[in-house]
């Protein structure tokens, strides 16, 4: 077996097992269901009339403009969490042990970032059925859900690393889910609740390098306009640098384990 | 069907500081021959899960070398890695793997073939005697089925060496000896072994060599039955009625000294008396006062004990009670280091940090 081919077995294998474990959790289905749930009628209650602003444009329903929004507030939820999951692991000696088989070090962070795709996958997913079913369109259909759901479980492994990093560098839960909970103003710095427009200048500029509007624009775009390549080719492309780059880190502060 | 013949395992002093200074290890070198049932026995917080922890790839030394069946721990890691399998101090299972789920992860960890993994399972699960409990959750095993479930994940792929830490840390009296039993097998089938223990009465079971380790220092190893001749001698208590009634048993161990005889009797000494009649058999030193009677070092006391009774009785002096020990590998360790090991059990470093 080459490099290649061992790392998709061993994942594989080991995403079999976080997965079971995932899903063998009833508090797991809780998060799924419950939490997006919350989000999506407390803020679309919340904020209903703040659509008249200028600035949304054509939008008639904050819920239609809200829905991607919680889809990537969703992924950043899951996201927070998973540091303690490994965290979990460390501490019964499961990752040690886990260390200890001839495998590869990237495999044994891949398999434990796997739920964590379907997670937030599931987020999204209960959120679109509920915004449809509100009222919400997905001009796209089962294709732009589809991939609605591929994007977000793909930015939960993308920033798998903003909460693996602290966990197996602190070894802290509260060092983990506080260094985590660091991450959630990209989520209001990003057009998740109010567009670009309507944002202090120096908060435009940090949207404009906010990886977390790219996702959301281009799950806006699937559920509004269509197909927009351009706007999806953007928030794929922050997703493959920026997971890259947090990648490459956890693999490091996974490998300083051995010292 | 061994590919190397020397040592199984063969570290080369062996250092580890960890960050906050802590010296864990401080020149550790022994061997493991192949098929030998090892045991290194210490403390508490003597250094010996780190030196497992080297051993296993899982922790780089300050100094040193370790090799595995003849590949280095650090340079060739992942060929170790296949080489040996591995059961840590609390069996680490997940919790919401069943028992054959688990096994079969560790098979194809271990790169099986897929139906090798299900054959060797099977196997497994039926000599562990879990079989019956395969398609449960292991979370819901009781210790001692958690620790088979976790020492056959370990066996899966064959391995030429087993490390054991802290093997029956935990079990109740009866899954401890079923454990040994079982280790004890696999053992004899030629896998060799290591295991980490501070329970003295496992390594003396278990154990064809023991090396005994004590703040990150092997301070002795050999044979078990070797280390306790090592010591030289058995103790003989005798429990002696100079003029009436004994006041204590053999087997008492009350805080004061010499029980003495009963009031209005001429006073006697009865070490002075021992020690007069049995000059010529046992030195002189070797007679020491015991709150029971006297106690005599011998080396071989079950030869020694039917002459030393007929000398003591033929000059009428009555011997009540007699208790026979033998060293043990507590005797060892309190020889080596000056302390009992129960008591030695040093405090695991605190971790603090964020």
């Amino acid at each position: 077996m080459n490099a290649l081919t061992a790392f998709v077995y061993e994942t594989y294998h080991l995403g079999l097992r976080t997965t079971r474990r995932f899903v063998r959790v009833p508090a797991n289905w809780i998060s799924i269901i419950f939490f997006p749930l919350i989000q999506l009628l407390v803020f679309s209650q919340l904020y209903k009339d703040i659509v008249q602003l200028p600035g949304f444009g054509s939008e008639s329903s904050y819920l239609a403009y809200l829905a991607p929004g919680q889809v990537a507030f969703a992924g950043l939820m899951a996201v927070a969490w998973s540091g303690y999951g490994l965290l979990v692991e460390f501490r019964s000696g499961y990752l040690d042990k886990l260390r200890a088989y001839p495998i590869s070090r990237w495999s044994i962070l891949a398999g434990e970032m796997v739920p964590l795709f379907f997670q937030a996958a599931a987020m999204a997913a209960v959120i679109l059925v509920v915004s449809m079913l509100l009222g919400a369109t997905l001009v796209t259909g089962v294709g732009g859900f589809l991939l609605i759901l591929f994007l977000t479980g793909a930015f939960g492994i993308a920033f798998a690393g903003s909460s693996f990093i602290p966990a197996l560098l602190t070894k802290s839960e509260q060092a983990t889910s506080t260094i985590s909970l660091l991450l959630f103003p990209l989520m209001f710095m990003s057009t998740a609740f109010v567009p670009k427009a309507l944002m202090p200048g120096w908060m435009q500029v940090v949207n404009d390098w906010n990886p977390v509007t790219y996702l959301i624009e281009a799950m806006r775009a699937l559920m509004i306009t269509g197909y927009e390549w351009g706007a999806i080719g953007k928030a794929v492309l922050s997703l493959v640098v920026l997971g890259a780059i947090l990648q490459a880190v956890t693999l490091w502060a996974f490998r300083r384990l051995a010292r | 069907m061994r590919a190397y013949d020397g040592p199984a395992i063969q570290t080369k002093g062996l250092v580890k500081v960890y960050r906050g200074g802590t010296r864990a290890l401080d020149d550790v070198s022994f061997e493991v021959a192949p098929g030998e049932l090892f045991g290194l026995l210490g403390p508490n917080g003597a250094g010996k899960t780190t030196a497992i922890r080297i051993l296993v790839t899982l922790l780089r030394a300050t100094a040193g070398t370790a090799r595995v069946v003849g590949l280095d721990v650090v340079t060739q890691a992942v060929e170790v890695r296949r080489r040996l399998g591995l059961a840590m101090q609390n069996p680490t299972l997940d919790a919401f793997s069943t028992g054959r789920e688990t096994l079969e992860l560790a098979g194809r960890l271990q790169g099986m073939p897929s139906a090798a993994v299900r054959r060797r399972s099977d196997e497994l699960l039926e000599l562990m005697g879990l079989s019956s409990v395969a398609k449960k959750l292991a979370g819901t095993y009781s210790g001692g089925m958690k620790r088979r479930l976790d020492v056959a994940a370990a066996l899966v792929h064959c391995p030429e060496l087993l490390i054991l830490d802290e093997p029956t840390e935990g079990l109740d009296p009866q899954s401890r000896t079923a454990l040994w039993e079982e280790l004890e097998r696999i053992n004899a089938s030629g896998t060799t072994m290591l295991l980490t223990t501070h329970y003295m009465e496992e390594a003396d079971r278990l154990c064809s060599r023991v090396a005994i380790i004590d703040h990150g220092r092997i301070v002795v190893d050999g044979a078990p039955s070797e280390l306790k001749q090592g010591i030289g001698a058995d103790t003989v208590v005798l429990q002696i009625e100079s003029h009436g009634a004994p006041d204590r048993g053999v087997g008492d161990d009350p805080a004061e000294g010499n029980g003495g005889g009963v009031a209005g009797d001429p006073p006697v000494d009865p070490l002075a008396r021992v020690r007069r009649l049995l000059e010529g058999m046992v030195a002189p030193g070797a007679v020491l006062a015991h709150p029971a009677g006297v106690s005599l070092a011998v080396p071989n006391a079950y030869a020694a004990v039917p002459g030393l009774l007929r000398r003591l009785e033929s000059d009428g002096l009555r011997v009540t009670g007699l208790k026979v020990s033998q060293p043990s590998l507590d005797d060892v360790f309190m020889k080596y280091t000056g302390r009992r090991i129960r008591e030695g059990a040093a405090d695991q470093p605190l971790l603090l940090g964020w």
